[in-house]
């Protein structure tokens, strides 16, 4: 099987109006605590749903495992090709491997769990999932992620061994989980080395006017 | 009581069977292709429709299919985590209240919207019917009951979300207006033909037929879907006879929690109608 290394990298900004609209290239965004933040630059093109099958992004994970979207997702990020995923993804997975050595097991990543975009009916705002940095696990072997105990243990487990994960907490508020395992890098931007630099992308999309309205507040 | 084609006899006897079976209240409505007649006892009372109220709940999620909002192949993130109407507290449908256990098998996966119709209706699973109504939207899914002018049928909620009941927010449907939603899937008028013959083959394949199917002869074919709870036990079909035009019927019952016989009172009640409607055949021979 391939790994990531196969897969073209593309600059966001470069790609057509259709696709900047829905992947939003380096534009900025506002988290749940209306913080902005910077959205991923640069990604990684899927040709087809084979090749997403067949990538391996880490030894046990596979590069579909994380671009697993329902009907919320929109139409030309889920029923049509080529797809995108932030290149940071390929860090997601090194570090959930390293988890899944730890618990010795298979770890299984929720649809909708993996990447989404900022066009994504659930991305009301910004979050890890947007830069390819989070994962939802709903099984970690025969243990389903759905009550305190095994979350919490999980959890900890994966801050044990990652440095610099965050485990959502068990519960039913806002930044807790009660039916599965999010773990996430932060908002985490890979650039690969021989990527333009940003002089070369020109003015970013929502920049000026999300800063004006930073600098009025 | 013996069989006839007077109206005022099948309401008799229908008012009969719910009696001696200690039913608490009974209503019936039916609609007859073969004669174009409408035939009601206590047709527009509310009860709380429990299950049958996938039925509208299916038309609404055509509905949505038919504005253009998903399609019959889109996937669903099956999760077992809603949101109450009521205190939009969490909760989570049992397991062990639902005879299906594909959807339960999908967690954490996806299945697509016609598999979760399929499942909703033919085995009445509660996630499937949840997941249908989280991604649709009550408001969709009451706007495509008003489109097809369905009164009798109020669509409060999703199922088993026990803080909406404690609430008193509950689905309510009328034996009239299950007819009426009966009537739009059998005369392909659901939204389009297509969507119309598509629910109807759903409902062809139901897995429980212990109440209307139990109570006509073994060549008809029906097509149904069952609601019950503590206190109700229903059932509403569409009945294909042959040599005869279909009938859509809707039979609904209360009860004191824990009494028997349910079933076996719709089916009395199925074969009550089914025998006026043969009788009244007879006549007009």
């Amino acid at each position: 099987m391939p790994d990531a290394t196969v897969l073209k990298m593309v600059d966001g900004t470069t790609l057509g109006a259709e696709y900047r609209a829905v992947l939003r290239p380096g534009e900025l965004m506002r988290d749940r605590s209306r913080r902005v933040r910077r959205l991923p630059r640069f990604f990684y093109e899927i040709p087809s749903w084979d090749v997403a099958l067949d990538t391996q992004l880490a030894p046990h994970f596979q590069l579909w495992e994380f671009i697993n979207v329902d009907v919320r997702e929109t139409e030309l990020l889920r029923a049509s090709w080529p797809r995108y995923i932030p290149c940071a993804v390929s860090l997601l997975a090194a570090y959930l491997e390293l988890f899944r050595q730890e618990v010795g097991t298979y770890v299984h990543v929720a649809a909708n769990g993996g990447y989404r975009s900022p066009a994504h009916r659930f991305s009301g705002h910004a979050s890890p999932h947007l830069w390819g940095t989070a994962a939802n696990i709903y099984r970690i072997g025969d243990d389903w992620l759905d009550d305190d105990r095994t979350i919490t243990r999980y959890g900890k487990i994966a801050e044990k061994v990652l440095p610099g994960i965050r485990a959502l907490p068990w519960g039913h508020g806002v930044g807790e989980t009660d039916d599965q395992l999010h773990l996430d890098l932060g908002y985490t931007v890979v650039v690969p080395s021989d990527a333009p630099g940003e002089e070369d992308a020109g003015p970013v999309p929502g920049h000026d006017a999300e800063i004006a309205e930073v600098g009025a507040r | 009581m013996a069989e006839t084609s007077d109206p005022d006899d099948l309401k008799a006897r229908v008012e009969q069977i719910g009696r001696d079976a200690g039913a608490e209240r009974v209503a019936c409505c039916m609609f007859d292709y073969h004669t174009r007649g409408w035939w009601d006892y206590q047709g527009d009372e509310w009860f709380h429709a429990a299950s049958t109220i996938k039925v509208p709940i299916l038309v609404g999620v055509f509905g949505a299919i038919h504005r253009g909002r998903l399609a019959r192949e889109s996937r669903v993130h099956v999760r077992n985590r809603f949101l109450s109407v009521a205190s939009r507290q969490p909760f989570r449908v049992e397991a062990a209240r639902d005879a299906n256990a594909v959807v339960p098998q999908h967690l954490g996966r996806t299945l697509k919207v016609d598999e979760l119709c399929f499942h909703m209706i033919v085995t009445s699973s509660n996630l499937a019917t949840n997941l249908l109504v989280d991604l649709v939207g009550l408001d969709d899914l009451r706007a495509s009951v008003k489109e097809l002018e369905i009164d009798g049928v109020q669509l409060e909620r999703g199922v088993e979300d026990n803080d909406a009941f404690d609430a008193g927010i509950s689905n309510r449907v009328t034996a009239r207006g299950m007819v009426k939603t009966l009537r739009h899937i059998e005369e392909g008028t659901a939204f389009s033909v297509e969507a119309s013959a598509r629910m109807l083959e759903i409902m062809h394949e139901q897995e429980f037929r212990s109440g209307i199917p139990a109570g006509v002869p073994d060549g008809a074919k029906v097509a149904n879907k069952t609601g019950e709870i503590s206190t109700v036990a229903h059932d509403a079909a569409i009945v294909y006879l042959p040599g005869r035009k279909p009938y859509a019927i809707t039979v609904l019952t209360e009860w004191e929690p824990g009494s028997s016989g349910r079933h076996d009172t719709i089916a009395r009640i199925s074969r009550a109608v089914y025998n006026h409607l043969t009788a009244a055949g007879k006549k007009n021979a």
